[in-house]
């Protein structure tokens, strides 16, 4: 059913291009399995609304596919329509899109259910930070535009890591929301920041390792990973989401995983701050 | 100087917008007219460009007009004639708005402004710069159909040498192909032409157009062949190739101020105001968006909308003032746009 609000073009089947010539060269991983990808972070970007922020994650130079760029905006606290019944504290939505450039293959304008399912793990990551009672009968919209999502996602679904690089995408997602949130003014217990870690296989020998921020490209193998909303004065996490096979005879391996996302957050985190401190010190 | 004791000048905008913007046009005291937002009349915000910064898309451009951000993608998809019902083989003059093949949509409920928030279907205003956007495509013949055609020769030869025949064909001079085979076209490209709103600060339409057209400067389409055993269009990586787009038009809006809704309400005077913001643009009813190319020496005009309101009169239009404007604002364009490329 075609979208009569939209331009649709052609009523065939249009195809991406498909290359015959070699395929770009796998990205390797060159920093230390400890080494969190350069971010950089501004807020203020949307002048409109009440809080915004611009991230990037750095794409380093010889691997394009490897960054990621991400808007957020935040509007309100503001009055809930009439109609909506009274809710004694902040009733906040959020929302992630992707551009239609953002990934290999081309995104229509409707969310799909892996943009809706970002959507509800940075609600729930968010929801802990806020003090929602401070805002009654109010709403608060975040919304989160990916720009240039993680990769190649052909190659992703190819090599079937794309799951891997929703987390990768949900961390970002949380980073940049954390910001705007902060920078509009809400009020907020700490600032939350994401982190991802995974246990990979290494080449070669069948030991496996763990790795912070990984790139599903660069590995052969993500036999786990784990993704966390950190709150780091606090040392809470409000929104945890773990998966993969890990093996039950050694259960302290869970432990180091989530202990490892959460170094990863903390990494993020003094770039919020660094940000927040620059808008401040600025103004 | 107004005493201290009155409203801050936030919060006068705030409560009467319209005798705001008309006490800064016209002070009763020896302060210069400007707008609210500090420029004058006629100036413009400075466009800044930046190409080539999205890796997925073939083309890409943002265009910053003070706080109005535009992101523009073009990616290039394949579709083959077999799969477009009205394909002729004769047709070589329509072929851009008859299959359709450019395909520009505008998104503005990234939050970019309070009023645009997803989740509902796009808003009035993003169907109409779409369909503007669209229009001006197709009008202006920016885009030349033959950098979307791909071509395929059925030749009698074996299936072997065809490969090395297509890919040299640019450089060769195919007389004695001619002879012996038919050169036809099998496929052309589809343009999508992703347009995002980061940040919304009125005048939608000049920047969107805007990054349409850095985008398109910037897009490289993959050299493309036919294979007819797998009925499917293979690319290559190797020596994408550039669009070749005819002129460099650009939009220039105005809109009208005439202090109506004031108590000093006087039909007679208005002010022309360039490159509107959010505020200029909701208290005014009339506007002009002129589209422009000087790219060939002398300023030729492809599209005149105006809407609203009967202050602008043809004189005021072919005015000397009034070209100069619309020159600087295309050169102020493609400058921009030229300093990245």
């Amino acid at each position: 059913m075609a979208d009569r609000r939209r331009i649709n073009g052609p009523g065939g089947t249009t195809l991406p291009p498909l290359y015959d010539d070699d395929p770009l060269p796998r990205p390797t991983r060159s920093r230390e399995p400890n080494g969190v990808r350069p971010v950089y972070l501004k807020t203020g970007v949307t002048p409109s609304a009440s809080g915004s922020a611009y991230l990037e994650v750095e794409s380093r130079n010889g691997a394009p596919t490897t960054g990621m760029k991400l808007s957020c905006t935040v509007h309100g606290p503001r009055s809930l329509p009439r109609s909506a019944p009274f809710s004694p504290h902040m009733v906040l939505t959020t929302h992630v899109k992707y551009a239609p450039f953002a990934t290999k293959s081309r995104r229509g304008y409707l969310r799909d259910a892996s943009e809706r399912d970002l959507s509800t793990h940075l609600e729930t990551a968010l929801r802990g930070v806020l003090i929602a009672d401070r805002w009654p009968k109010s709403g608060v919209d975040v919304v989160v535009t990916i720009i240039e999502g993680e990769e190649a996602r052909q190659f992703a679904v190819d090599q079937g890591s794309e799951e891997w690089d929703m987390m990768n995408v949900l961390s970002a997602c949380i980073t940049v929301a954390a910001a705007a949130v902060a920078d509009a003014g809400i009020d907020c217990v700490d600032t939350v920041s994401g982190g991802v870690a995974a246990l990979v296989s290494m080449s070669g020998d069948g030991k496996s390792e763990i790795v912070l921020d990984p790139v599903a490209t660069e590995h052969d193998e993500i036999l786990a990973a784990c993704c966390v909303a950190y709150l780091p004065s606090r040392d809470e996490i409000t929104n945890l989401w773990l998966k993969g096979e890990v093996s039950s005879s050694d259960p302290s391996l869970y432990r180091t995983l989530i202990a490892r996302a959460v170094h990863a957050s903390k990494g993020t985190s003094q770039a919020i701050v660094g940000s927040l401190n620059e808008a401040v010190t600025g103004a | 100087m107004a005493p201290e004791a009155g409203l801050s000048r936030a919060t006068f905008a705030k409560l009467s917008p319209h005798p705001y913007l008309l006490a800064n046009l016209d002070p009763s005291d020896d302060v210069a007219p400007a707008r609210s937002n500090g420029r004058t009349p006629s100036e413009v915000r400075t466009p800044t460009v930046n190409l080539s910064s999205l890796s997925h898309a073939h083309g890409s451009a943002v265009v910053r007009m003070g706080d109005t951000t535009v992101i523009c993608g073009v990616r290039g998809e394949t579709i083959l004639t077999s799969n477009i019902p009205s394909f002729r083989e004769s047709n070589t003059e329509t072929e851009l708005t008859e299959y359709d093949l450019l395909v520009p949509n505008i998104e503005l409920a990234t939050g970019s402004a309070p009023q645009f928030l997803p989740g509902g279907p796009p808003t009035t205003l993003a169907q109409t710069l779409s369909t503007r956007i669209f229009s001006l495509l197709h009008s202006s013949k920016l885009v030349q159909p033959d950098d979307l055609r791909i071509w395929h020769s059925r030749s009698e030869e074996s299936y072997g040498d065809e490969d090395d025949k297509m890919e040299d064909e640019d450089e060769e001079n195919d007389e004695d192909d001619v002879a012996n085979s038919k050169k036809q076209v099998v496929a052309y490209w589809v343009l999508y032409i992703d347009i995002f709103f980061i940040s919304f600060d009125g005048n939608p339409f000049d920047a969107a157009w805007a990054a349409t057209l850095a985008a398109l400067r910037d897009t490289k389409l993959p050299q493309a062949r036919f294979d007819q055993d797998r009925e499917l269009i293979i690319c290559s990586r190797e020596n994408p190739r550039p669009l070749t787009l005819k002129g460099s038009p650009v939009a220039c809006t105005a809109v009208v101020f005439t202090g109506k809704d004031t108590d000093q309400s006087d039909e007679s005077r208005y002010w022309l105001l360039a490159d509107p913001d959010t505020l200029e643009e909701s208290l005014c009813d009339e506007s002009i968006t002129i589209v422009v190319d000087c790219s060939g020496g002398s300023a030729q005009i492809l599209s005149i909308s105006k809407q609203g309101g009967t202050n602008l009169d043809p004189k005021l239009l072919t005015s000397k003032e009034f070209i100069t404007w619309i020159t600087t604002r295309w050169k102020g364009f493609t400058e921009a746009i030229d300093s990245q490329a």
